[in-house]
């Protein structure tokens, strides 16, 4: 559904995006990642042709961007941080105007989405008279008119309370499974992406630092809370006998090599005479891959520890 | 395909409670120009000047005649500035409060986008121009009586004509009116397509028609009106001129006309090449 294929987009001096290629199959939940000012926004903009690329690719449901946007969007919905609205117009009068631009949407249609969103009674309202959660309704009603194949969604659920972002979840799921759409999440909020998407990407300063599946994020670096009364002993043989890359004494973490288990690790230990209580294999969070990861890309040390061993900014 | 962004824009432009607000300065303004026309020495001073012409100032002093009156300074001030703001507005505003990138997430073209901006903005100034010729003429009408109309401009035109004449002149100048409207609308709507906010772009529209003015006024330009656009404004006054200085009337139409487009198309030209970002 979405190709990007080497874009780049540079804004005066600054290069926003670098060499950024990747593709969201039909069907997917795909999250993008990155800190403020990492290039997603912009990368989302160029997908839906508000943003001209500096060089590279955009194909969205099979049609080039920069050449046949009217073809290119015209199965596509997106969702912005903090969505806009004519707040001195009706909420009903906002979807007709907004749909409007795809094609003309039927009332029938409109009546059926505002239902499905829960808007019911309130959309002859002005808009101004929305609470924000109400707001963020009106804009996932916009985004489902007339009716999209892809929704691209950039931190939908900025600026709502808890509950509403357990709403904004639980209708992203929805829309997945009862529409089978596909949806491209950009977010903050790693949880949320943890608990939606099949598959991410990460960008860091304009580049792409990592593609693939959550599972990969949660298996690429072996972690295990080994349970000793010498635990920095015990670290020390392993490091020297090269079985663990590093270790956090902060938790009892130990950081295994490629390809090392842990029952090498006890048989290793025991062997040398230590006493090995328990070893469990830590399952890593989205959180503690993302921060590793960033942290490396800035080229500091890759904390083992998770995101309790990070030093506040 | 054209209709429906049309329609959106004119919902839009006609669904703030500002547009109506504009409307309500200039008919606040009608009838201050009115009661200061009724009940200070301006009416006497305009008789004055009709019986030393060798006219019956009872036949002349009537609704028609203090209707364009009441237009000159508002056609002057308010729609200059009114004009102005909304064109302003058109795409800086919807850029600022981010609705701008709710609709470019949707399949239509930039360019389409911005032709139904800028027609809505022309029906727009047809509707104002109407609606300030129509309400001088019916406050007027409660004032004064129907009879003959007299027009005075230093310098442009003096005359008088029937009440069924000078009734069709004032729908010729009221259309020659909606076409200076819809340029100074064109020329912020122009600026609003760079990026900017939109009290910029009718600051920077002012500004150059002040310029113009200015400009205007000084003796070393004086073989340059022709290409200054206040001096094609004034064409709506030509209309009451005797004769009808019709060269000079489709000469300026043809100027602003085309100051109308190249407006336009320097706003889509610069719409096309910017970014539309947060």
């Amino acid at each position: 559904m979405i190709q990007l294929e080497h874009i780049s987009k540079r804004f005066g001096r600054r290069l926003a995006v670098q060499d950024l290629s990747l593709e969201v199959p039909r069907g997917e939940i795909y999250g993008l990642l990155g800190h403020n000012g990492a290039g997603k926004s912009t990368a989302i903009g160029i997908m839906l042709g508000q943003v001209w690329p500096s060089g590279g690719r955009v194909r969205i449901c099979g049609h080039e961007v920069t050449r046949d946007r009217g073809r290119a969007l015209s199965k596509v919905g997106a969702i912005f941080e903090s969505p806009a609205f004519y707040d001195y117009l009706s909420g009903w009068r906002n979807l007709e105007i907004l749909s409007s631009y795809t094609r003309p949407t039927p009332p029938g249609r409109i009546r059926e989405i505002i239902e499905w969103v829960g808007l019911s009674g309130r959309e002859h309202s002005k808009v101004r008279t929305y609470s924000h959660g109400m707001r963020a309704r009106l804009a996932l009603a916009q985004t489902l008119l007339p009716e999209p194949e892809l929704l691209i969604l950039d931190e939908p659920s900025d600026g709502l309370d808890p509950e509403g972002i357990h709403e904004m979840r639980q209708t992203i799921l929805r829309l997945h499974r009862e529409m089978g759409l596909t949806i491209l999440l950009s977010s903050h909020f790693l949880n949320e992406v943890e608990q939606l998407c099949g598959r991410i990407a990460v960008l860091s300063q304009g580049k792409k630092v990592f593609e693939g599946s959550l599972a990969e994020t949660r298996h690429r670096e072996s972690r295990v809370r080994l349970d000793t009364p010498d635990f920095a002993g015990a670290a020390g043989q392993l490091r020297a006998a090269g079985l663990i890359r590093d270790a956090v004494p902060d938790g009892n973490i130990l950081l295994l090599n490629g390809g090392v288990e842990t029952h090498q690790v006890v048989r290793f230990l025991v062997e040398r005479g230590f006493a090995v209580n328990g070893i469990a294999r830590e399952q890593r969070t989205l959180e503690d891959f993302y921060l590793s990861l960033m942290e490396t890309e800035r080229g500091g040390k890759r904390p083992v520890g998770g995101a309790a061993a990070w030093p506040a900014n | 395909m054209f209709y429906h962004p049309l329609r959106n824009e004119l919902l839009k432009l006609f669904g703030k409670k500002r547009t109506y607000i504009g409307f309500g300065a200039f008919l606040l303004g009608q009838n201050a120009m009115l009661l200061a026309f009724r009940f200070t020495r301006w009416q006497e001073h305009m008789e004055r000047l009709l019986r030393g012409n060798g006219y019956l100032a009872e036949e002349y002093v009537s609704a028609l005649t203090v209707a364009v009156v009441m237009l000159i300074p508002q056609v002057i001030l308010l729609m200059p500035l009114y004009a102005a703001l909304v064109g302003g507005d058109l795409v800086a505003k919807e850029a600022e409060d981010g609705t701008l990138r709710m609709i470019l997430a949707r399949p239509i073209s930039r360019f389409r986008l911005l032709l139904a901006k800028w027609v809505a903005g022309i029906i727009f100034s047809a509707s104002l121009v109407l609606v300030l010729g129509v309400t001088a003429l019916i406050f007027a009408r409660i004032w004064f009586p129907w009879r003959g109309m007299f027009v005075f401009a230093p310098g442009m035109v003096f005359n008088v004509f029937s009440p069924a004449d000078g009734l069709k002149l004032y729908v010729w100048s009221h259309l020659l009116m909606t076409l200076n409207a819809s340029v100074i609308l064109a020329l912020a709507f122009m600026f609003s397509c760079f990026n900017m906010k939109p009290a910029a772009a009718t600051i920077l529209a002012l500004s150059y028609l002040f310029v113009n003015l200015v400009v205007e006024g000084i003796p070393f330009f004086e073989a340059y009106h022709e290409w200054l656009l206040p001096y094609h404004f004034r064409c709506w006054l030509l209309v009451y001129a005797d004769p009808i200085a019709w060269d000079r009337i489709i000469g300026s139409v043809v100027v602003l006309v085309a100051a109308n487009l190249t407006a336009f198309l320097i706003g889509q030209a610069a719409f096309q090449a910017r970014d539309i970002k947060s």
